[in-house]
């Protein structure tokens, strides 16, 4: 009886041992095949789009990026309107979305009780679910009638004098755009400067404490000054989104083929405008322009997260160095 | 226990998964005998969807059809991954070369409205093509200007900002529209033209028939341009045009038709079948702002030819009767005869 018992035993374990061979050779492969297409698709993705963005290139040179021209009739095209439409709507959205996010943050990880800080950060992460075509929905419908009936009115009331709180309040332009863009920053970078709170060494928050600091020079001094580079990480990830959104854009910035001089005022993004013309391309050299304003945002964004990643980098070395 | 149960549940999602695709394959793949598959225009679409039953029930062909946007249409049939495209503006000549052997036939007639949110004003409002282009173009800015009290002398029109509302995607009412205004005003033709899209020097864009329709339903002195049946489902006031003859008219279906009188009887190319801005023989009647809708298909159709021309000859002919409560015209017999001619076009 031991016997068999034993002799059962025996090449169980051996199937097991091997089967956990055959695991991690397995997991081994996926992992380095999925590594490798990632970057492989980037690639062909970048050269694809750059491929069919060369007629553009080729005919309108690197001016195209500063002429401000967009005419499918006479086939003019220029991007200058929407970089700045994209440029401005994000910039107005990253200054917004900043200090609420680490507010937000801050009010989770050292304000809060425990017991309400919970729902509110999975209600504020929650936020992120909505879909943006959603979210450009309620801009269009909800959001934007209030900008223009209340915001911008007041807006004009106090700081009328500045061109950019001029002219007619509308409820789709600019200012709705970034707004809406603010709202969709908000988790992201709110999430991630919650975890970065909650990662600050207790010694050092209590040390300060212990001198004598206020609860709010403990926060500048120790928190936020040992979570800045994360910070600048979450921000400019947050600005990476907000630079790359299509569809909430298109809904609720206009959509006008101009640089308006008041935010009110309806402009249009680079995201907005390769979403609502592609499709419909009536020439080849519209579609190769619209190709030539991906490329435009494809380099911009890159190029943020490689910043993004430069000044994480600064940052670490600084505070070593310290 | 936990990890069993998330395991359990992603092996089993995975082989539902699995089970569901390898059924789903082969069923499509023989249904394709006696299938057609369309997509684009959004316009169209609530014909055909009363088109489809109609056809199954006639000739049992199955026809799926998805409204995506008639430049999405286009772009599937120029890449062969649908049996039929549909598209509200006619193909441009370069888009007509990327198809590479395509024929475009028209199919569906009706009228684009020009709703308007004016409030406090008893009755409907009147406009004229030259009016209209002033306002896109922003040289009129308020609806009390004189150019409209002009043409409403019994309204007391009120001081309110006009906000001229466009299609921000590509679209064949913006093709219709533009066309019409390019006729009527020398000024847009030179400075604008016409295309499924534009340099609109003013206003602001919302994308599909849909969004406009939304900003114009919020927003106090807008005005836009979109097929009948949306401003009429929407419940939004549309204004009456004047045609050539002067008469002030709506997009009823017997205006539609009186503006294609004057049609050549014999069409012979797509070229001539302008029917916005009919000339003054048209009559009181023409309403002056209607778009053919098309359907486009390869002429080299392969195993699916004998249906398309059958479904499509259909569609032409019997098809036609599901137009007027969806606010369609039908087509008049020298534009039957012309599509006949390019639905023979259509081979295997």
């Amino acid at each position: 009886m031991s016997s068999t018992t034993v002799e059962h035993a025996a090449p169980e374990a051996d199937l097991r041992r091997r089967g956990i061979r055959l695991g991690d050779v397995l997991f081994k492969g996926i992992s380095v095949v999925a590594a490798l297409a990632a970057a492989v698709l980037l690639a062909l993705i970048a050269w694809k789009i750059f491929d069919l963005a060369w007629p553009a290139m080729r005919d309108y040179g690197p001016s195209f990026i500063w002429t401000d021209a967009w005419n499918p009739v006479t086939n003019e095209y220029g991007a200058l309107a929407f970089v700045y439409g994209t440029v401005v709507t994000s910039l107005i959205a990253l200054a917004l979305a900043t200090p609420l996010s680490i507010a937000i943050a801050l009010f989770l990880t050292e304000i809060a009780p425990r017991r309400i800080a919970g729902p509110i950060a999975t209600m504020v992460e929650l936020l992120a679910a909505i879909p943006s075509v959603v979210l450009g929905l309620w801009g269009i419908l909800v959001f934007g009638p209030w900008v223009r009936d209340h915001l911008e009115p007041w807006l004009q009331d106090v700081l009328g004098f500045l061109p950019i709180f001029s002219g007619t309040p509308s409820q789709s332009g600019i200012l709705t755009a970034a707004l809406v863009l603010t709202i969709m920053i908000i988790p992201i970078a709110s999430a991630i400067c919650r975890e970065l709170f909650l990662r600050v060494p207790r010694d050092l928050t209590d040390g300060a404490l212990a001198l004598g600091s206020t609860r709010w020079e403990a926060i500048r001094g120790v928190s936020l000054s040992y979570a800045a580079p994360g910070i600048v990480a979450a921000v400019l990830l947050g600005l990476g989104r907000a630079f790359g959104e299509a569809i909430a854009v298109n809904q609720t910035i206009g959509n006008a083929n101009l640089i308006p001089t008041s935010w009110f005022e309806p402009g249009n993004s680079l995201g907005s405008k390769i979403a609502a013309e592609y499709a419909g391309a009536t020439s080849v050299q519209q579609a190769s322009s619209i190709l030539y304003l991906a490329a435009i945002l494809m380099v911009i964004s890159l190029a943020t997260n490689v910043v993004a990643q430069i000044i994480v980098v600064r940052f670490d070395r600084a505070r070593k160095a310290v | 226990m936990k990890r069993a149960l998330a395991l359990t549940s992603l092996v089993v999602a995975t082989v539902a998964v699995a089970v569901v695709a390898g059924h789903a394959r082969p069923a499509s793949a023989k249904q394709t005998a006696g299938s057609l598959v369309g997509t684009g225009s959004t316009f169209v679409y609530p014909l055909i969807s009363k088109w489809i039953p109609a056809v199954d029930k006639a000739y049992g062909i199955k026809v799926t059809y998805s409204p995506t946007g008639s430049g999405t249409g286009i772009a599937q049939v120029t890449a062969r991954t649908v049996d039929f495209g549909a598209s509200d503006a006619p193909l441009s000549p370069d888009q007509l070369k990327a198809c590479n052997g395509c024929v475009v036939i028209p199919w569906g007639l009706a009228g684009l409205s020009v709703p308007y949110n004016v409030p406090g004003i008893a009755g409907r409002l009147r406009l004229d093509g030259p009016t209209l282009a002033l306002i896109y173009l922003g040289k009129i800015t308020n609806w009390n200007a004189r150019a409209i009290q002009k043409l409403n002398p019994s309204l007391k029109l009120p001081d309110l900002k006009i906000t001229p509302v466009y299609r921000s995607d590509s679209s064949g009412s913006t093709y219709a529209f533009t066309e019409f205004l390019s006729s009527v005003s020398p000024q847009w033709k030179k400075q604008v033209g016409l295309n499924t899209v534009v340099n609109f020097p003013v206003g602001t864009g919302a994308r599909g028939s849909s969004g406009v329709t939304g900003v114009v339903g919020s927003t106090q002195g807008a005005v836009t341009y979109v097929d009948a049946a949306y401003a009429i489902a929407n419940k939004i006031q549309f204004a009456l045009i004047k045609n050539r003859a002067g008469g002030f008219r709506t997009p009823g279906v017997r205006d539609i038709q009186a503006a294609l009188s004057q049609l050549p009887k014999k069409i012979k190319s797509l070229k001539q079948l302008k029917i916005v801005d009919p000339p003054k023989k048209a009559g009181k009647k023409a309403y002056p702002i209607s778009t053919f809708t098309y359907v486009i298909v390869p002429t080299k159709s392969g195993s699916k030819a004998a249906d398309l021309r059958k479904f499509l000859s259909w569609s032409l002919t019997q098809g036609q009767k599901f137009g007027p409560p969806y606010y369609f015209a039908p087509l008049p017999a020298n534009v039957q005869q012309f599509a006949g001619r390019q639905i023979v076009k259509i081979k295997s």
